[in-house]
């Protein structure tokens, strides 16, 4: 832009004084019937406002790209503290118990009431070694009622002797069976 | 963008794993080996004892539930009473049970229960040297002791008491 000289015409206006009536600074009567006179003025004015709109929008535009971009990681964020990336084998594992965790308890709480039953109504073969739990049919009766134990059958081979003896007392009967070999001298 | 929990309408489709579960454990109980019902057993103590002669009566805290009986004759021919083995075993209905001893080794069938409060028994016992000491079928009330004894040199004794519950 040319600086204002001294040997201009006293009513031409400075370019900063154009400017100023461009930015809407200035807005004063004798300047805009000045520019009805000036075309020269004028066209500055007119290229000063269009050099502000380029300017503008071309802001505008960078503020919306910036805008954008700037949302879309706050999105990618979001999404990524909502849903957890399914990308191995257990992490999908995981993802479907978490969706499916009720269902889940409800099938196991459910095998479970089915093999307690199946417990229940179907013992067992008793584990050597330990008494199976309801499978015994013998009781035990107080030691005053209980019969005296009988010898159905005894066999020492080798000739051994044997002596049978029926002791009681409050705690029960006891059947002793005594073994002596024959070829012991000392044997009773 | 995130994944929506199942609605209503996928509800059946939902449910499939928890009856799949139902499903399987049914049939896991169904198909599982059934085993023949242990209609007649007899849970048996057996008690391997060493027996000799001393000055002071010795017996082991392990035998006090026959601490009576072993100081009447002719157990009282000894006054020292040992535990060498105990062992427990739930004899099926003619079926052998090995009882492991410490001296030899031993035999234990159920014959069969009587009365519903006794057994008949069958017990054999061998020497170290696998030759047969005694074989017996003896029937006894549930509580009540079977005792064997073979009397060794030198004034000892080797027991095995039996009782059945």
């Amino acid at each position: 832009m040319s600086r204002p000289t001294s040997d201009r015409d006293p009513g031409a206006r400075s370019d900063l004084e154009l400017m100023e009536h461009a930015d809407g600074e200035r807005d004063a009567a004798e300047l805009a019937a000045h520019l009805d006179r000036d075309p020269q003025a004028r066209a500055k004015v007119d290229a000063i406002h269009q050099i502000g709109e380029l300017v503008r929008a071309h802001l505008e535009l960078s503020a919306d790209r910036v805008h954008d971009a700037s949302f879309a990681a706050m999105w990618r964020r979001i999404d990524g503290q909502l849903v957890a990336p399914t990308t191995g084998v257990w992490a999908r594992v995981s993802a479907w118990f978490d969706r499916y965790r009720s269902h889940v308890i409800t099938g196991a709480v459910s095998a479970g009431a089915v093999a307690a039953l199946a417990l229940i109504f179907r013992p067992g073969t008793p584990d050597p070694g330990f008494p199976a739990v309801g499978s015994h049919v013998i009781d035990v009766r107080p030691a005053a009622l209980r019969a005296t134990p009988e010898i159905d059958a005894l066999d020492t081979p080798g000739g051994s002797s044997t002596v049978v003896i029926n002791m009681d007392d409050e705690d029960g009967h006891a059947a002793v069976i005594w073994v002596t070999d024959d070829t012991d001298p000392e044997a009773i | 963008m995130t994944e929506r929990a199942p609605t209503r309408t996928n509800r059946p489709a939902s449910r499939r794993p928890a009856l799949a579960g139902l499903a399987l454990a049914i049939a896991a109980a169904l198909i599982a080996p059934r085993t023949a019902r242990a209609d007649v057993t007899a849970d048996c103590e057996f008690l391997e004892i060493s027996a000799k002669g001393g000055d002071k009566p010795a017996i082991d805290a392990d035998l006090k539930p026959l601490e009576k009986k072993l100081k009447k004759p002719p157990l009282s021919t000894w006054t020292h009473f040992k535990l060498l083995s105990r062992s427990q075993k739930v004899l099926a209905k003619k079926k052998a049970e090995a009882i492991p001893l410490k001296i030899g080794s031993a035999t234990a069938t159920l014959v069969e229960t009587v009365d519903k409060s006794k057994v008949r028994l069958t017990v054999t016992i061998d020497d170290q040297k696998g030759k047969q000491v005694v074989s017996n079928t003896t029937l006894v009330e549930a509580g009540d002791y079977v005792i064997m004894v073979h009397e060794l040199p030198n004034n000892e004794g080797h027991l095995l008491s039996v009782t059945c519950k």
